[in-house]
């Protein structure tokens, strides 16, 4: 692959990236996936500096890169402790349950009243007839469905 | 003291008041009962420096020179202290024209180009110095008498600063050497005197008094500001002094002495704009206006009565003694201004014997003692302006000969009604009064003493003041009874044809309105029809009037006199049983008055001092008015005159008073209509009333409703406008922060697009 | 795809629409439907394959398989990050998207960036956020995972970008604007200058984690201890911020919803 096509495919992924992180934050509603879109983005910056980098032959691509590495551990850090906050306060991770800076006169925004989930029951594996059928542990199976 | 200048003490006159003021304001708290002693000082301070100048200044003009042996040599100091305001090259005379030049002679000198510069300057010459010591010697009076008249009120030190800053004001104002300084202190006096009538405020009567007083007064003050346009216009200087200007020339003054040594200096140029004279009649007509707004002349009376509502002592000192006495001390400063113009000059006199008699009139109904004594101040200053009308030498020192006894006198009488009124719980009611002189006997005896001066009875002060009025409107009204001065004056026989082209005497009547006519201009009509006022007969009618006056003076003053302290014993039930003679600190001042009412009149009279000591003031030794000058006669059938009008006004008010006692409107119900004519007070008030009040307030009413509906409504109907689009950016702000991300992406890709679709290639 | 029927603007157009509408047809809308979760991810393949067509950059496909295969593993598993109804799901396909990140960045020769994305990302960052959500997320679904927020608004703002970005990196290789495109180590070039750019090139990959170390602790030493300052000051920070203690009462009233109503729907799914 010549320099100016692995350029223009890097800076494309680059670009998918971002726009992934940005619909992401722009989206979702819980923070840690914000904050995992933000990273996205970031991502998506590091492709396209270090595509960049290697474009001219030069560092500064890649030690911003290295510079961005850092920040976003530092924004991870300072971030979840708000988020744990947050959470400690409303007992949720949404970021539309703080609307105090809302036009005093506008009602709040409250979600519609969403559809129960109509999954089936799981199905779990099943034993060969021979033998006993396990009583399941209902605490376990509680925990272990939808992480 | 020989080691002070004099201009030092002419400058300690107004500063030791000011002083006084200030320190009253800034301690009076804090000194409580006490807080009169800092403008006490200061007023006492400044009537010793005024009683100095006034000696130093009287041996200046020298007591031996005689008055016909030559030409009186005019006395003047002036003090500059400090530049006030220049603008330079801003009085341009017109190129082709000499529009706004004074006269011929001095047109020479005028040509140049002049900065405006008002230079803050004192002045002393014979006619301050005297107007000072009047000023702070009945200032001083008073404000003693105050010290026990105000004893208990709240506003205690309020009183007093506002009283010394009066002092000052009106000390600079008559000590001021430059019409703009004199505008800004004729303002301030009434500045101070709107805040003494209206020093109870939270009386509705007195806040409506000080109210018209100072409406009433702005437009005298109008009168004036236009005036100094006007002057400043025709003489391209404001300074009553010489003045040297910048490349050493003189800039004649417009009352200076290179103008006043000048018989053409007062005669403005015949020439496009201003037609023969007739901007100078106008000047001094408006003058005249401003000294009928201060000084309470007919048809702009009407505050001068709503004032007494304000405290006595201020009453006694303001509105009767001294600041209503500033239009005659602005006449007499302008007089070469009034000389040279007879038809303005006869107007004086008209509205001051139309205003001395109509006041008399109204005073005859008065039931209120103070009313009594403020429509009889009116009456007075009309005398004083029909004095100085005649524009004779006689007229203008006897108008402030009656200035001074006046001050005295109705001070006097102002003290001891206010000393009737501090002992009757505030009731100034005479009907309610009677038989008072045997609670108050030292009241009552200084009471007598002013109302005999007032009323003119022989030996008093009032008597030799208006007979000399009296004469000088005689010898105007007859003048051959009194020989013609200009015959027997033989320094002015040459200049007599120049001069007698404005000199207003009654030989030359005839011819004077043709000079002044021979303009030609149709604008001088003005002047002709003024002129042609200026005939004997007219002289008689205003004599007439004035002889009429005296008489209803006296009537009024003796009424008011016998009501309130003769007869059976009569003590409204507000003064309680506390109904006592007043204390000493109010006596006093009352018994000083009285002695100075008794023997100012036959001193002055008999030495004839005060007429040649102010014949030696600049205004006063212009040429017009000095060969008018006579010796001092005494005329005993004007004497007997005024006299038997007199003693008749007195016997009628002992006929009216003394005896049957009723609380009825007596004397209206004997006048019939014309009592309720006077009582009304000639409709004056009813008809500013509805001339101009309710035009103006329906005038108002249109415009608050259309400022309401119209404007306003334009002004919200537009402010609406961004309400509405706030409204509905309102509704995106919902506190969501993912909106406001998406809001600001959706912002940015906006701008990309435009920079895109802008660089497409 | 004939180049007669799709011209390349119109090819873009299309990809940018099935993009929108494939992360539209991805992203929670509270009602789950498979069929249209299916279709989101098959609209956008369809608009990958666009986008890469679009570009026309690819060569043969087998000389930049590895470059495809990477760049797709953290392309799909980035979309799938953001369209996760569990934020659990979410963080490990970050992790994948970040392994595949850190193959692209291995392609383009930054060995050092690639390992440590993977090292500090997915062994750090990524631990960190799972450690949050295990003492944070409520079990099962919260409400608020199963709506986003303004979706549609959202995906197309995000394509019509990614369509404008495509655009202008397009335009790179036929502006006039664009320097001469270097050429790499393997592709010889006949100039002068080029061949030193293609020497200052290799040398990004010769020896090259100890001269970025050089690079790093040389010329950008000041920012370097400026990190390390900004890295103490986040731990000491976030530090302070935890040990404020919290707030023992939970403030109900900023629920969107009542929580039982949540804890119904949930209970209807066990």
């Amino acid at each position: 692959m010549t320099s100016l096509p692995l350029l223009q495919n890097a800076l494309s992924v680059g670009a998918i990236l971002f726009v992934l992180g940005l619909v992401g934050i722009l989206t979702r509603r819980n923070l840690i996936v914000m904050f995992l879109s933000a990273e996205l983005m970031l991502q998506g910056v590091s492709v396209s500096l270090v595509a960049w980098s290697r474009f001219h032959g030069d560092w500064g691509g890649q030690v911003l890169v290295i510079f961005i590495l850092t920040v976003a551990a530092c924004e991870a850090a300072i971030a979840l402790v708000f988020v744990l906050q947050a959470f400690a306060r409303t007992g949720r991770l949404d970021a539309a349950a703080w609307q105090s800076l809302r036009e005093s006169s506008l009602a709040r925004v409250v979600d519609q009243q969403l559809p129960s989930i109509d999954t089936l029951p799981p199905v779990w594996p099943t034993l060969s007839p021979a033998g006993v059928l396990p009583q399941a542990d209902e605490n376990e199976t509680l925990q272990r469905e939808h992480v | 003291m020989e080691n002070i200048s004099p201009s030092t003490l002419l400058m300690m006159v107004p500063l030791l008041p000011l002083a006084g003021a200030i320190l009253t304001l800034l301690f009076g708290k804090a000194l409580g009962s006490r807080a009169h002693l800092p403008a006490i000082a200061g007023i006492a301070g400044a009537a010793l420096i005024s009683l100095v100048l006034l000696v130093s200044t009287s041996l200046e003009v020298g007591v031996a020179a005689g008055l016909h042996a030559e030409p009186v040599r005019p006395v003047e100091m002036i003090t500059p202290l400090w530049q006030w305001a220049t603008v330079e090259n801003a009085y341009t005379p017109a190129a082709d024209t000499h529009a706004a030049i004074p006269g011929t002679p001095l047109s020479a000198t005028t040509h140049e180009v002049r900065p405006f510069s008002i230079t803050v300057a004192l002045r002393l010459d014979p006619l301050t110095a005297t107007m000072l010591s009047i000023i702070t010697c009945v200032g001083l009076l008073v404000a003693i008498y105050s010290i026990g008249y105000m004893h208990h009120d709240p506003g205690y030190p309020r009183f007093f600063s506002l009283f010394a800053l009066f002092v000052f004001s009106m000390t600079m104002l008559v000590a001021a050497s430059n019409f703009l300084i004199v505008y800004v202190f004729w303002e301030a006096v009434g500045a101070c005197s709107y805040l003494l009538i209206g020093f109870w405020f939270y009386k509705p009567e007195a806040a409506r008094a000080a109210k018209k007083a100072f409406l009433v007064n702005r437009i005298g003050d109008f009168g004036l500001a236009v005036a100094i346009f006007l002057l400043w216009m025709s003489y391209g200087t404001l300074d009553f002094h010489d003045t040297l200007s910048a490349n050493g020339t003189i800039v004649p003054g417009i009352l200076g002495q290179t103008r006043l040594a000048d018989a053409g200096g007062y005669q403005l140029s015949d020439a496009a704009g201003f037609a023969g004279g007739t901007i100078g009649t106008v000047i001094c007509l408006l003058l005249l206006l401003a000294a009928c707004g201060k000084s309470a002349q007919v048809p702009l009376h009407v505050w001068l009565p709503d004032a007494m509502e304000g405290p006595t002592p201020a009453s006694a000192l303001i509105h009767a003694a001294t600041m209503v006495t500033a239009g005659v001390y602005l006449v007499t400063r302008c007089a070469p201004l009034f000389v040279a113009y007879p038809g303005a000059l006869v107007m004086v006199s008209i509205v001051g014997a139309t205003t001395a008699m109509v006041a008399a009139l109204i005073a005859t109904v008065q039931n209120d003692l103070k009313r009594v004594l403020a429509y009889s101040t009116i009456s007075q200053l009309g005398y004083m302006f029909a004095s100085l009308g005649t524009g004779t030498l006689l007229g203008f020192t006897a108008a402030i000969f009656h200035l001074l006894t006046h001050a005295f006198f109705k001070a006097l009488l102002f003290l001891g009604a206010g000393s009737v009124m501090h002992s009757m719980g505030g009731v100034i009611d005479m009907r309610r009064f009677g038989g008072l002189r045997r609670v108050m006997p030292i009241t009552a005896a200084t009471f007598l003493c002013g109302a005999c001066a007032l009323a003119g009875v022989a030996p008093f002060a009032g008597f030799f003041s208006k007979d000399e009025i009296l004469a000088t409107l005689h010898s105007k009204a007859w003048p051959e009874a009194h020989g013609n001065h200009q015959q027997e004056s033989p320094a002015a026989g040459h200049a007599q044809s120049d001069m007698s082209r404005f000199m207003p005497t009654a030989l030359n009547v005839s011819t004077g309105t043709t000079a002044v006519g021979s303009a030609g201009s149709n604008a001088a009509s003005v002047n002709d029809g003024l002129n042609s006022l200026n005939r004997p007969d007219v002289w008689q009618l205003l004599f007439s009037m004035s002889l009429v006056t005296a008489g209803l003076t006296a009537f009024y003053t003796f009424r008011a006199v016998f009501m309130t302290f003769t007869g059976p014993l009569r003590v409204p039930e507000e003064a309680g049983h506390s109904a006592h003679e007043s204390p000493p600190v109010m006596t006093l001042p009352l018994v000083l008055l009285a002695t100075a009412s008794v023997v100012s009149g036959w001193v002055l009279w008999s030495t004839d001092w005060l007429t040649h000591f102010l014949s030696a003031t600049p205004s006063l030794t212009f040429a017009a008015v000095a060969q008018t000058a006579v010796p001092p006669v005494f005329h005993l059938n004007l004497a007997i005159q005024g006299t038997l009008a007199a003693a008749i006004g007195i016997v009628i008010a002992a006929i009216g008073s003394l005896g049957r006692r009723s609380d009825g409107p007596q004397i209206e119900r004997f006048l019939g209509p014309l009592g309720t004519l006077f009582a009304n007070k000639f409709w004056f008030d009813q008809l500013y009333s509805g001339l101009i009040i309710k035009p103006l307030m329906l005038l108002a009413t249109l415009a608050a409703i259309i400022d309401r509906s119209v404007i306003d409504g334009l002004i919200e109907g537009v402010a609406r406008v961004p309400l509405a689009i706030g409204g509905l950016l309102r509704q995106l702000q919902s506190g969501m922060l993912q909106r406001y991300a998406l809001a600001g992406v959706m912002g940015v890709l906006l701008m990309v697009l435009v920079l895109a679709w802008q660089l497409r290639s | 795809m004939n180049p007669a029927l799709f011209s390349p603007g119109l090819l873009l157009a299309s990809a940018v629409t099935l993009t929108a509408l494939g992360l539209w047809l991805l992203l929670p809308r509270g009602s789950e439907n498979r069929s249209a979760w299916w279709l989101g991810w098959l609209l956008g393949a369809v608009a990958l394959a666009g986008f890469v067509c679009a570009g026309k950059r690819l060569g043969g496909i087998g000389e930049e398989a590895v470059f495809l295969t990477v760049s797709l593993v953290a392309i799909v598993s980035g979309t799938a990050t953001i369209v996760s109804r569990s934020p659990v799901y979410s963080a490990i396909w970050f992790a994948l998207s970040l392994a595949g990140v850190a193959g692209v960045l291995l392609v383009l020769g930054a060995q050092f960036l690639g390992v440590a994305t993977i090292v500090v990302y997915a062994g750090a960052i990524l631990v960190m956020f799972l450690f949050v959500l295990m003492l944070a997320q409520p079990s099962g679904l919260a409400s608020y995972d199963r709506v986003s927020s303004e979706p549609l608004l959202s995906a197309v703002t995000g394509a019509v970008l990614l369509g404008l970005l495509t655009l202008s990196i397009g335009r790179l290789s036929v502006g006039p604007a664009t320097p001469e495109p270097l050429a790499l180590a393997s592709a010889a070039s006949d100039s002068p200058a080029t061949s030193s750019h293609a020497a200052a090139i290799d040398s990004l990959v010769k020896n090259h984690v100890a001269r970025l170390g050089g690079e790093l602790f040389g010329r950008h030493l000041l920012a370097v201890e400026a990190a390390g300052v900004l890295l103490l000051v986040a731990l000491i920070g976030s530090i302070a911020i935890v040990s404020r203690g919290e707030p023992d009462v939970v403030d109900h009233s900023l629920d969107l919803q009542p929580l039982t109503a949540t804890k119904q729907s949930q209970g209807g799914r066990r």
